[in-house]
């Protein structure tokens, strides 16, 4: 991005958009950094209208520890915010005595920061890069060679971002990432340094602001991957040489179908759905998952549709199974026509191709599918997931297959568990800001705000997870009131598609009449075009389509509830609390 | 030579957007309350950027007003 673009974008910023208030927290003179970053933010919330506020030159602490409004905050640690002698701007000494003290000084430093960044109220995002211009030559060594002084100081600071991200309050910048992004050699603008306090040349300052805003505001990871077999989930084709000579492995000159397997293995293990559209005979493809070699596990994958039909037509399939959308999903093939088939049959679905011959541009492919799948962090829901799209495809299937709809619910051993105390959890918020079907009004929040609003006395936020003998759904629900006064406001309720015709939503509202002690609920209701399943559950109720902020009484939903078979767990707060 | 002028303008509405076209060409730093140095180097790297050419820090101290810009760029269009 050039600087010119930086300042359009910034200026396009609807002045009636709600405020997204950022801290950049330096202790330089922040300036091209500034631009760039409330620009890639922009991009990235375009609802928003982004206001980067900067603190005081050579105070990144105070800056911190002056805390303020914010919805997020961003962090850039650079040597001189170690020790002032590291500030090619200053004029100590570099002496042989002063090195041991600059070591001394710098981890005191750290601990400040990391003193002052555990300060940032909990549920504010924080992005933070640690020094990415080079370190003055104050170490004895010739630059070759790594002294002592300067690997302590980096395990210092690499220890510092260890435990930061640890506690998961602060994510931060890959230094690797920024390597590939911005060369070394072209970041430090010494010459803007010393004129103006601004050591960044106008790329690294580009480069490391989209960083830190993909870090602070991640885009949402793509939910699944459905991959092609022949030369892609292995090499050969299976049809043909048979399910004992196809090869993911050095020994085949495979080697990158098996990273493939690797990564798809991994990323299956981290929630993201894996599923395969092969044209293949079905028989021939579950032997080769049989072998014992596979590095990709069965049971990692689900569904596996191969059949003679057209791509599009499996991917078509999978996409009802796993109740997502096309844009959620990528599809990897080597072929590039049937790419194309899919891909014109699918609009927003991003598809990949595998480059069979070329292990490097492999390699970039594998990168770039952790890129688009990646999370920050891996939620027990999220390992649940295939286990449960498996769960529900297993109760579609046995609810279809002759049993009345009431005994099959009787006999499915359900429980649920009402939670409390969940509201900081992030897929508690995940759920309410992906969720389309069963969403009571469409609204998506900011984590901020999400947690701001959670926070308040008068708030009750209840996460609704659910299992049955078929196995667990993980957290499938959440609902979201306000007292006011004598009566309780829903503003936020959504339910994961997964777990419709369960009447797990007659019990949370049951639920909450009981907690509340209420007898009515008024509902902060809007029509989406994808809320269909809410507004029909409301009629069901009402006897009426629902319209914008009604109200059930207790009378209305107790006549139209039907029987709830449901064991049902709570866990409060003040349990949570101890 | 003769863009040089439309060119420049553009530069200062966009690091100014606030100012209203026809008070460009007699703004300077006196008159332009936005014009301070953090602004000053911005307009340098917009006009680096629409121009294509690279300026040096120390010969852009001096340009405090937009005639000197002008007079700036359009001496350094001349053929050397």
């Amino acid at each position: 991005m050039k600087i010119t673009e930086a300042l359009r974008i910034v200026q396009a910023t609807a002045a009636d958009a709600p405020p997204f208030r950022v801290t950049l927290a330096c202790g330089f003179t922040p300036l091209h950094l500034h631009t760039f970053l409330q620009a890639h933010l922009q991009l990235a919330l375009p609802a928003r209208a982004v206001h980067i506020k900067d603190g005081l030159y050579a105070d990144l602490c105070g800056t911190l520890e002056r805390g303020g409004d914010n919805d997020g905050v961003v962090v850039v640690v650079e040597w001189p915010d170690l020790d002032a002698r590291l500030d090619y701007r200053n004029a100590g000494g570099w002496g042989r005595d002063s090195l041991a003290s600059v070591v001394e000084q710098a981890t005191l430093s750290l601990d400040r920061i990391k003193s002052a960044l555990g300060r940032i109220p909990s549920g504010i995002p924080c992005a933070l890069a640690l020094p990415s211009i080079p370190i003055a030559p104050i170490f004895s060594a010739p630059g070759w060679q790594a002294s002592e002084a300067e690997l302590v100081l980096n395990s210092a600071l690499f220890h510092f971002a260890s435990e930061l991200a640890r506690d998961g309050r602060v994510r931060v910048v890959s230094r690797e990432r920024l390597a590939q992004e911005s060369p070394w050699e072209t970041r430090f603008d010494v010459k803007s340094d010393l004129k103006a306090g601004l050591p960044y040349s106008i790329k690294h300052a580009d480069q490391l602001a989209s960083l830190l805003a993909k870090t602070l505001v991640p885009p949402a990871p793509k939910k699944g991957i459905i991959s092609d077999l022949d030369d892609t989930m292995w090499k050969g084709i299976v049809g043909e040489v048979g399910p004992e000579n196809v090869h993911w492995d050095l020994y085949g000159d495979a080697q990158m179908h098996g990273l493939y397997q690797k990564l798809l293995g991994s990323l299956s293990d981290n929630g993201t759905l894996v599923g395969v559209a092969s044209k293949n005979d079905p028989a021939v493809v579950a032997k080769a998952f049989e072998r014992s070699d596979m590095v990709l596990r069965p049971d990692q994958v689900f569904p596996i549709e191969a059949s003679w039909n057209a791509k599009s037509g499996a991917v078509k399939q999978i996409l009802e199974i796993w109740n997502i959308n096309a844009d959620s999903v990528i599809f990897v093939d080597d072929s590039p026509m049937e790419l194309a088939e899919v891909a014109a049959l699918h609009p927003g679905m991003e598809c990949v191709l595998f480059p069979k011959e070329d292990p490097v541009a492999a390699l970039q492919m594998l990168r770039r599918l952790r890129d688009l799948c990646g999370k920050d962090k891996v939620s027990s829901d999220d390992v649940l997931r295939l286990a449960s799209i498996r769960q529900g495809a297993a109760f579609r299937k046995q609810a279809e297959g002759g049993s009345a709809p009431e005994s099959f619910l009787q006999d499915s051993k359900a429980v649920i568990t009402f939670d409390f105390s969940a509201a900081a959890e992030p897929r508690t918020l995940e759920l309410v800001n992906k969720t389309n079907q069963f969403n009571l009004n469409g609204r998506r929040w900011a984590e901020a705000d999400w947690h701001k609003d959670a926070a308040s006395d008068r708030s009750l936020i209840v996460a609704v997870s659910y299992e049955d003998k078929f196995g667990p759904l993980g957290t499938i629900a959440v609902a979201k009131a306000n007292f006011r006064g004598e009566r309780l406001l829903v503003d936020t309720w959504v339910m994961s598609c997964r777990a419709f015709s369960r009447r797990i939503e007659h019990q949370t509202l049951r639920l909450l009449f009981e907690t509340a002690g209420v007898d009515e609920i008024e509902f902060a209701f809007q029509a989406t075009a994808k809320n269909g399943p809410t507004q029909e559950f409301f009629a069901s109720l009402l006897g009426e389509e629902p319209k914008p902020e009604f109200r059930l009484r207790k009378s209305q939903f107790d006549e139209h509830c039907p029987a709830l078979y449901h064991e049902v767990k709570e866990l409060k707060k003040a349990e949570a609390h101890g | 030579m003769d863009d040089v002028k439309p060119k420049l303008i553009e530069c200062f509405q966009i690091v100014f957007p606030d100012m209203q076209e026809k008070d460009i060409p007699t703004a300077s730093q006196e008159t332009v309350a936005e014009w301070d140095s953090v602004a000053a180097i911005t307009l340098v790297n917009v006009i680096e950027e629409q121009f294509g050419i690279e300026m040096d820090l120390d010969d852009v101290a001096d340009l405090d007003n937009f005639e000197k810009v002008r007079a700036y760029l359009e001496k350094r269009q001349q053929p050397a």
